[in-house]
Formats: C-alpha cells, structure tokens, sequence
C-alpha cells in the first residue's frame, strides 16, 4: 500500500467510519426515543407531569329575600413552600430563612420552634424537595399575612410560596332550608336550588396548564403561560325564601312532628299574589330526629285526601249542577258505593242525615262529595249524558290540577290524574266517587297549595317559584317576574263561593278549634289515610294517616297561602284538623305578628284629635315657613294674617295664625322666633347681635319699641 | 497565488454559515429555556438570553477581527499559546474558583472563563505545529511520545481540576494523530483496554474471562491451516455445551475445561508457525482479566455509590432508581419525545421550561430543541453538526499547509468528542458528562473558545493558497 492510498483510507475512515456512523447513531437514537418508544415516552412525560386541568371556578351565593346569605363559598389556602423553585436565588434564600422560620414558628404554627423548622427547611432544599407544606386551610386574610413574610414576599418563583385556593360551601343560616337550598352530594350531584341552578351557580371553570410537582404525589402546581383560561365565578340567586317565615315555618313543623311523632312532614308559605315561595320546610324522620332529608313538597305526588274536596265543589259549582244551599243526603257518614263502603272520618256527620251541601263541605263529609259527583257524573245522571265522568276530569284539567308547577327544584313529581274510563289507569265504577275525596289520584303539596293560591288570589293562578333574580357581582343578569299559569281557573261567582265555604271550614266547620280572634283565614283540612287495602271481608287496613291542612289568610285580603302535611302522626291524634292544622295556625300567628304588612295600617283610620298641648304654641316665625309645617305635619290651622312675620297660638283642636307687625325704626320684639330670623329682623335694623344658648328668643337686652341706633344687643335663647 | 489580505473574499461561506446557524439555534434555545426568567427580570439585556446576545454580538466581531490577523501568526505563536494555557491550567489549580466540586473557572466579577477552553485552542496549534516541523514522523517512536504528552499535559492538568468532561475532549486528538499515520494497533489496543474497563465495570470478572477464552479460542480455531471451518464449529458446539452445563451450576467445570481447550488451540496454532498470535492472545486473555478484575475492584471498592450511579446511569440503566441518579436521563428522554414530529412550538416547552432537566440551559440544552422543534429539529441540529464536520474534513484535506490541515483536523476532533458526548448523553447513549453543545450551550467563554477556533480554521483555509 503506498502512502497516498494510504492517507486516503485514514480519510475515508475518519469520514466514513467515525463521523458519519455517530451522526446516523444520533439520528437513529431520536427516532427511537422520540418515535419508536416514542408513544411509551410521551405517555410518561405528559400525563405524569403535565397537563391542562381544571380550575375550580368560585360558586355563587344564594340569597333570601332581604339579602341574607343562605349559602356562600368561602376560600380557603393550602400553604406549600418550593424551597427549590425555579428563581430562588440562594443569596435570598440564606439571607431570609432565619426570618421565615422566625415568622412560620411564631404566627403560623406554634407547635414548631425557630431553630428546628429552619434547618428542617435547609434539610428539604438540599433534598430538592419542591413542595413542602406549611399549613392546610389558612383563611384569606392569615394567606395575606403569610404572602408578606421574607423570602415569600419575593413571590412564587422566587420566594417558592405556594397557596393553593379552595373552597368550601358554607350555610351561615346552618340547616334552615337545607333541602330547599340543597347541597352538592360528595359524588358531584346537587339537589335543591344549588341542583337546579348548578350551571348558574357554578360558573365556569377555567383550565390551565400544570405540572405534577412529585411523581410521587398528586400535587399539581399552575404554570403561568398564555394558555390559561381564566374561571369565570357563578351568578348570585336571589331567593324568594323569607328567612324569617322559614324558621318559623321549620320550627312549628319540628315541634308538631316531635308531639305526634310523625314520619315525615312539609309546610310551603307562598306568597298569595305572586306565586313566590316564601318558606319550604321538609322533615323526614333521621335516627331518633328529624332533619330535611327529602324535599316531600316537590319530589311526592300522594293521595290528597280532603283537602282535594275543594276541586270537587269547584267542578260541581262550575259545571252548574248544584247550589251550595241544596242539601244532600249523608246517610250519617256511611254508604257505599258498588261492594265498597264509604264513611266519614269526622263525628260531625254521625247525626246528621240530611244538610246542605254547604255543610257536608265545612264537616268534610265524604258520603256527600262523593255522593254529588257520582250523582252528576256517574252513569245515572240527571242529564243523561253518557261517559260524563269525562266532564269531571276534564274540569279538574281545567284546574291545572294535571301539570306539574315546574318549580326550580329538581326531581318534581308529576301529579297523577286518571284518565276517564281507562284500562291503563284502572278505571272502575268505584273511582269516580273516591276521586271526589281525594284518592285514586296523586298530587304533591305543592301543587295543591297552588292550586288554593289561586282561589286565594281570585282564580288567577300563578306559578310558584323561589328564585326571582339571578346577578353577577351585583348586576342583575336575569329576573324572574311572577308568572300567571291560568287567569281564570274558575267563574268569578264560584271562586267568591269556595272562598266563602273555605272561610267556613275554619268559622264553623272542622277547623274551628283553629279560629283566630285577631284575623280571619280560611282552609281546608284533610286526613288521609295512608295505602289503604281493601280485604277480602270487606274491611280496610291502612298505615296510618295523613293529615293536610292547606289554606289563606288573612281571609279578607290573602297575603299568604300555606299548606302543612304531616304523614302518619302516632299519638296525640291524627286529623288534619287536629295535626296539622294548628302547624298552619302558628304560622300564620307569627307571620301576622311580624309582618307590618298583613296589619291595618294606624293612619288609616279617622284623624286623632289632638290636645292642644299637644300643638305648638307662641312661635314667632315667616308666615309662610309656618304655614308650610304645618301643612306638613297636617296640623288644622286658621287665621290668614297680612304680614310677612306671623305668631302661632293654639286653640282647642288648632293652630290660630296671627299676624306680627314689625315696626320698621324700633328694635321689635323677636321673642319666640328662631334664631335665623331674629338676626335678618335684628340686622336688618342696625344692631349688632350677641346671642347665647340655642332654641327660642326667650330675652332680648333692649325692650322693643327703643329706637334702633346700631346698638349692640344680646338675646338668650332656650 | 492568491494576493494577500483578501481573506474575506477568498472564506469557506458554508462553514461560516453553518457556524451562524448554530449560534443563532442556540440564542433562541437559551431564551425559550430561561423565558420565566425574561419575563420577570424585565430588562432583557440582565436574562440570560440578553448576555448570551452579547457574548454572540463578541464572538462575531471577534471572528472578523481573527480574519484582519495575519495567518503566520498562530502558527509562530502556537508554542507561546500553548505555554499560556498550561500556565494558567496550573495557575487555576491554586486560584480558580470552585463551581460543582471543580476548581475550573477563573472568576473575574460578573465574568468567568475555563482556562480549559484555551488549553484545547492551544493544544491544538501547539501539536499541529510540532507535527509540521521536517523530522517529525508518526511512525517515529519519539515524535509518537512527544506528540502524546503535548496533550497528555493538559489533560493530566484538567484531571486534577478534577473535569473528567473537558479531559475526555483531549482525547479527540487521537482522531488527528490517526490522519497523520499513527498506527491503527494503538487504537484497537485502547479500545481492547477501555471495553475490558467498562465490561469490568458491569459483569462479574468470571463470565469476562470466559467470554474472552471463548472469543479468542473461535479466532484460534479460524487460523488454523486446514479444515478451520470444522475446528470453528466444533469450537461453537462446545460453547453451546458449556452454556448447558452452566445452567446446571457446574460453572466451575465448564470454565477449567475452557481454559484447557484455548490452552490446546494454542498450542497447535503455535506448531502452525503463528506463535505470536497465540502469544497475543494468551496475553490480551491476561491483561483483558486483570483489566476487568481492577474495574471491578475499583468499581465496587473504590468508588463512591454516586459515582457507581453515574456508570449505571450509562451502562446499567435498568439498576437505577428513576427518581434518583435516572432522573436526569428520564426526564431528557422525555423532554426529547415529548416534543414529537414537530415539537410543541418555539417558547411552547413545558418541561423544559419548568427545569425538570436540569442544566437545561447548558449541558441538556438539546432537549429544548427535541421538546420544542421536534424530532425534526434534533434530526436538523445532528445534520448540520455532520455537515460541519464534514467540510472541515474537505477543508483540511485541501490545505497546502500541514500545519493548517492538522490544526483543521484537530478542531474537527474536538467538535466531534463534544457533539457524540453531549447529544448522546441526552439521549442515555453516553455518560453523564457536562461538557457544552458547541456554539448552541448558554455560556460566553465557550462559545467565544470554539468560535475563536474555528475562525482560525477559515483565516488559515481563507490563505491556504499563500505559502
């Protein structure tokens, strides 16, 4: 080989042998790692340590009707330290740690001492640890205070502080209303109004980029980069809820169900005029209490029993077919219908055989109602009309007494109303009588309640509801006005009618144990009885009752309809009258204590004649200032005096305006004037005025009628 | 002849954009890793990007002012350069400052220089120059010494320091001597040596030894006369035998029958007339075990665990805690693939970003690159290294000059032992060893080194057709 080849071959090699295969090795080792493991790679990279999530935005408040907070969010911090973060210069780290340990031992923790948490924190830099806890959830205000600490004052990337914000729902009104305001369930379903308006409340969360601080550890710490979504907080509710009502409400519900030792039980307050839900109290039984564990007004349509009376007299009066005058035949509270027999559950109509149908509805006798219907809308009718049963469904349609109130709660029941003469629904001779008392069908409370609402309200029905304005930072992003569902359920002669039989139910019929001297209200008891079964030799068994009152008051001018049920009382008896009824009472008691608004108006009454020491006396002002007081404090006057000054007397029932003549070159008298207008009188003569104390001129220095010559004169006032 | 002073017109404008590109790559790689940091600091000029900005604007300007010095002088000089670098190797010894265990850096200040970046200048002239000299011959035993403790020197220096990266570079000089006709036994000799270290460093001294008597025996049994093909197999059959036999725990059997079969080889290859072959070998076995013997000692005797870690880190990837001495590799690996076909984006790293891999703006500074441009951006930064160093071959092999063509080659050497080292350690191909990328790592002293290195390269190749 001779030495050109040579030199060739060691240029060749150099090129070709070392050169070229390292570049081909790297080219060959990025496509293995970044395509081949590639997927293995970036599987552990990015779902390990990095990635968008999600930031929790802040939950908006629930408000009652004065502004009170039912339900806000408080923030709260979990402080971390980074005692490697990506700027902490060691000069601020040395130079500050000696303080921040001071600080942390002496206002954070006070279970640590200065000297051990600072070598404990020079322990974790050298470990390279990125995330060391400092305290679990600090307030914002103690969060603050921790930010201004040395070498936390220098930020998160340089100081390492790291606060992590959460939040906690919190309800300053504790459990009133708890399952009306409704709660967020650990597995993320909300019920109640928090359920209901959960897109509203919620906001929308954010999402940001971060990255997992330890392998080890679920701990996510933000990066700041351009991608950030920032979260946007929730709308504010508005509730129709009345904090007040709805303790009063919940509080008479928990003592009635503790004295009849029920198993559960509800009260709705709305307000007559707008459908709004003034108070919604549900208990249910818990252990060996109470507590609101279903929302029982809205979430259970069941038998109404008695109380459903009231559509029946409606259908029957609307339909013309009797008047509340006719009498009916109650057999004594016995009869039957078919192998079915029906009775009276209260002892009124025990001797009573035959009354008016005014009555049978104030007594609450089913042998009547149901006696009336089959008789107008049973087979045999007096107008021979043919599947007229038809006509009474259609009538209690009519009502809106078939669709659900579409209330903000989640999980409303529908009612159930049999359709006329269907298979499905099991349709027999016995239904329609049993229908006119309130069974075969299923209704909620709170759609009964409604339903009285709107005869309270003169047949105009409206929609309840318990959110009436939803707001963003103060701004009001929606309002809910009140909603009409049905203008006219009924003819004005009908409602007039029911108002009065239900007026009558509480004066002289099974609530009157009920009557209040202090207002009139007007209602309807209702004892069910709960899954009734019909045996074999013809007896009925049955769980128990439920007792219902639903009604207005005050009945002359409804503020407030209110329905209380409470299902199986055990002891210290069981009808509507006697269980719920007085619940109902108490609400209204109260509510007609405390609001100013269900009370007569003082003034409204003829003028009070007044004393006359009660008037003002001997004051010397401009007449037309007085005359304009006077006015306004509607004090009688007479007495049209032609001068500019005027002096007040008070006569037996009035003020007698006189007249004040001020002599022009004398000092005149300014006893009983007020100061501003002593001095105009007093200066406007040329005399310099020294004055003490404050009120009426009760003494002047120079007897009136001396010429007025610039003198200095000193008044006293009183 | 070309007149002088027109070394501008006569430049190699590829190099030198080349060279452009990759101190431009690396300008931006340095602002998207520190980009936290510029957005707090404020002032762009006080981030690392600002200073890495002026040190670039220093280099260039001091490429041009390299171009306006006359040739001769580096090769006149190239003694005294050299004399200088060992002064101040020595010098930094006992006034350097101590960064990360290594008293390295002369400190002045805000600034701060690595006399090793001049010792690799100087080294370079000064053997480039020795080489040129009339009675220097590679095949010469003196000139092989002399040439050998020209960067022996320094390297021994920069030990003490102790920078086991910057001594590694040193070694590239080799490539040059190899070029200029040192003989290929001194490199399958170092290679023999340096796999028996880091086979030692790994496996147990007995399957080292067993593995060598069998690789020699089969090289035995290949250079016998007649019918080798036959001894071959039979050879291989017996291998086969003893694996088996080694599963039955009767190690200690197969390898005394081994040694007694390679012993017997040697023997007839000897009666062949190919004893130094058999010689050779017999003491390659020898000198291969005693090699591995020593790593293993010293591997498990000597070393401290973080510097077995470091060796694992490298060959033994699988013993290594992920969260503790693998961590680094992990996280450039997954840096690099992150970063997919093409990458997330220019300032879109994440990980990068965020320092998971440490030295992110220095030593692991490809990652940035294999996150943010992609398989294709680290695909393009290895193909211009390439490139690079390929047309400083064709440049030194155009040289007139013996002194410009060694010193060419030389640089090339250089560039190269930092290109495998530092790339592939991103990659878990090499050990960990902070030596910077050229021209792309954060860090003036050295981009200022390599550039002055090679804008010596293009003023001598710009006047390679005077003298």
């Amino acid at each position: 080989m001779d030495i050109k080849n040579e030199v060739l071959y060691r240029v060749y090699f150099v090129l070709f042998g070392l050169i070229l295969p390292v570049a081909v090795v790297l080219m060959y080792r990025t496509i293995d790692i970044g395509i081949i493991q590639g997927k293995e790679w970036r599987e552990r990279g990015e779902q390990l340590y990095m990635e968008p999530r999600p930031i929790e935005a802040e939950r908006g408040n629930i408000l009652a009707v004065d502004g009170s907070l039912l339900a806000t969010s408080i923030p709260y911090f979990d402080i971390y330290m980074d005692p490697n973060s990506t700027g902490m210069k060691e000069e601020d780290f040395v130079n500050n740690i000696d303080s921040l340990a001071y600080c942390i031992a002496n206002y954070v923790d006070e279970d640590l001492t200065v000297g051990a948490f600072r070598d404990f924190l020079i322990q974790q830099r050298q470990d390279s640890a990125r995330f060391v806890l400092i305290k679990k959830g600090v307030s914002f205000a103690e969060k603050n205070r921790m930010e201004k600490f040395p070498l936390f004052n220098l930020g998160r990337m340089r100081g390492g502080f790291i606060a992590i914000k959460s939040s906690e729902r919190r309800r300053p009104f504790g459990l009133l209303g708890h399952r009306t305001i409704g709660f967020i369930r650990d597995d993320g379903s909300a019920v109640g109004l928090e359920g209901y308006f959960d897109e509203n409340l919620g906001g929308k969360e954010g999402e940001q980029l971060m990255f997992k601080v330890d392998e080890t550890k679920d701990l996510w710490l933000p990066m700041d980069d351009l991608t950030t979504v920032e979260p946007q907080s929730g709308d504010d509710l508005h509730t129709t809820l009345d904090v007040n009502v709805q303790d009063i409400a919940e509080d008479a519900l928990l003592r009635a169900m503790n004295y009849h030792n029920a198993d559960w039980g509800t009260a709705v307050v709305m307000e007559v005029k707008t459908g709004a839900i003034k108070a919604m109290a549900n208990l249910g039984r818990w252990k060996d209490s109470w507590w609101e564990t279903r929302n029982y007004a809205v979430g259970r349509a069941v038998e109404p029993g008695s109380t459903f009376k009231l559509a029946t007299i409606m259908a029957l009066l609307e339909d013309g077919y009797i008047r509340l005058d006719d009498s009916v035949n109650i057999e004594k509270g016995r009869t039957s219908f078919y192998d079915q027999s029906m009775v009276d559950a209260t002892p009124f109509s025990y001797t009573i055989d035959s009354t008016s149908i005014r009555r049978a509805f104030e007594i609450s006798s089913n042998v009547g109602m149901a006696k009336l219907v089959n008789k107008f809308y049973g087979e045999n009718n007096p107008t021979n009309e043919k599947n007229n049963a038809e006509k009474f469904i259609k009538r209690l349609r009519s009502f809106n007494l078939d669709i659900p109130t579409g209330v903000e709660i989640e999980g409303e029941d529908p009612p159930y109303i049999k359709d006329a003469y269907s298979q499905e629904d099991s349709w027999s001779g016995t239904t329609l009588p049993w229908m006119a008392i309130g069974y075969e069908l299923e209704i909620t409370p709170l759609q009964l309640l409604t339903f009285y609402n709107a005869v309270a309200n003169g047949g105009v029905m409206m929609k309840p509801y318990l959110v009436s304005e939803i707001s963003h930072y103060g701004k009001t992003r929606k309002r809910f006005l009140p909603t009409v569902v049905n203008q006219r359920i009924a003819s004005k002669e009908t409602i007039e009618k029911v108002q009065n039989l239900l007026l009558g139910v509480v004066e002289r019929g099974t609530a009157y144990k009920l009557k209040s001297e202090q207002y009139l209200f007007a209602g309807k008891t209702g004892t069910a009885q709960v899954n009734y079964r019909r045996l074999a030799n013809n007896t009925t068994r049955l769980d128990g009752y439920r007792a219902t009152f639903a009604g207005y008051f005050p009945a002359d001018n409804p503020v407030y309809s209110c329905i209380v049920m409470i299902n199986n009382p055990r002891k210290n008896g069981f009808y509507g009258g006697d269980v719920a009824g007085p619940v109902f009472r108490e609400i209204a008691d109260k509510c007609y204590a405390t609001r100013l608004e269900l009370h007569e108006a003082y003034n409204r009454g003829p003028k009070t004649i007044r004393a006359s020491y009660d008037l003002p006396d001997l004051d010397v002002g401009a007449k037309e200032d007085l005359e304009k007081v006077l006015d306004f404090f509607e004090l009688p006057k007479y007495g049209d005096p032609d001068a500019d000054f005027a002096l007040i007397q008070s006569r037996s029932d009035s003020v007698l305006l006189q007249q004040r003549k001020l002599p022009e070159e004398a000092v005149p008298s300014v006893v009983g004037m007020g100061l501003r207008d002593a001095l105009f009188v007093l200066e406007n003569r040329g005399l310099k005025v020294q004055f003490s104390g404050m009120g009426k001129v009760v003494q002047q220095s120079i007897k009136p009628g001396t010429r007025a010559r610039g003198q200095v004169i000193s008044l006293r006032l009183r | 002849m070309r007149p002088r002073g027109s070394s501008m017109k006569y430049m190699d404008w590829t190099t030198f954009s080349i060279y452009i590109g990759l101190i431009s790559v690396g300008l931006l790689m340095v602002y998207t890793v520190d980009y936290e940091e510029a957005t707090i600091a404020g002032n762009f000029f006080r981030t690392s990007a600002g200073k890495q900005a002026i040190w670039m604007v220093i280099s260039v300007l001091a490429f041009f002012l390299i171009t306006l010095i006359e040739w001769k002088f580096w090769q006149t000089f190239s003694y005294l350069i050299y004399g200088l670098s060992i002064f101040l190797l020595v010098a930094v010894l006992f006034l350097g400052t101590n960064i990360k265990g290594a008293t390295s850096w002369f400190t002045f200040g805000s600034f701060s220089f690595q006399p090793a970046e001049i010792a690799k200048f100087g080294t370079s002239l000064a053997l480039a120059n020795f080489l040129s000299t009339y009675n220097a011959d590679m095949r010469d035993i003196r000139t092989q010494f002399i040439s050998f403790a020209i960067f022996l020197v320094p390297t021994g220096l920069i030990l003490l320091q102790p920078d086991a990266g910057s001594a590694l570079v040193f070694m590239s000089f080799t490539i040059m001597l190899y070029r200029e006709g040192l003989s290929p036994i001194y490199f399958i000799v170092g290679g023999f040596l340096a796999g028996m270290l880091l086979l030692g460093f790994v496996f147990d001294i007995e399957y080292i030894a067993l593995g060598l008597i069998w690789g020699f025996t089969l090289i035995l049994s290949l250079n016998l006369k007649s019918r080798k093909w036959w001894w071959a197999l039979g050879a291989l059959a017996f291998f086969a035998t003893g694996i088996l036999f080694i599963q039955q725990d009767l190690f200690q059997l197969v390898i005394l029958l081994s040694i007694a079969v390679f012993l017997l080889a040697s023997l007839v290859v000897w009666r062949h007339k190919k004893g130094r072959l058999a010689f050779m070998l017999n003491t390659a076995v020898l000198v291969g075990i005693g090699i591995s013997f020593l790593a293993n000692y010293v591997f498990y005797e000597i070393l401290e665990p973080h510097q077995q870690d470091r060796i694992n880190v490298w060959l033994q990837p699988s013993k290594c805690d992920p969260r503790g001495s693998l961590y680094n590799v992990l996280q450039s690996k997954m840096a690099i693939s992150s970063g997919g076909l093409q990458g997330k984006g220019f300032l879109n790293g994440t990980m990068t970003k965020l320092n998971y891999v440490p030295e992110q703006s220095t030593d692991f500074i490809f990652c940035t690159i294999g996150e943010e441009q992609g398989f294709l951006g680290s695909f393009g930064i290895i193909a211009l290294y390439f490139l690079l160093l390929y047309r400083i071959t064709i440049v030194a092999e155009r040289q007139r000059s013996g002194f410009s063509r060694r010193y060419a080659y030389a640089i090339a050497g250089i560039l190269f032992v930092h290109y495998i080292i530092n790339i592939g350690m991103t990659m878990g191909l090499m050990p960990i060893i902070g030596i910077p990328l050229p021209f792309i790592s954060k860090g003036g002293s050295s981009l200022l080194g390599f550039t002055v290195m090679l804008a010596v390269l293009l003023k001598l190749d710009a006047n390679r057709g005077v003298g």
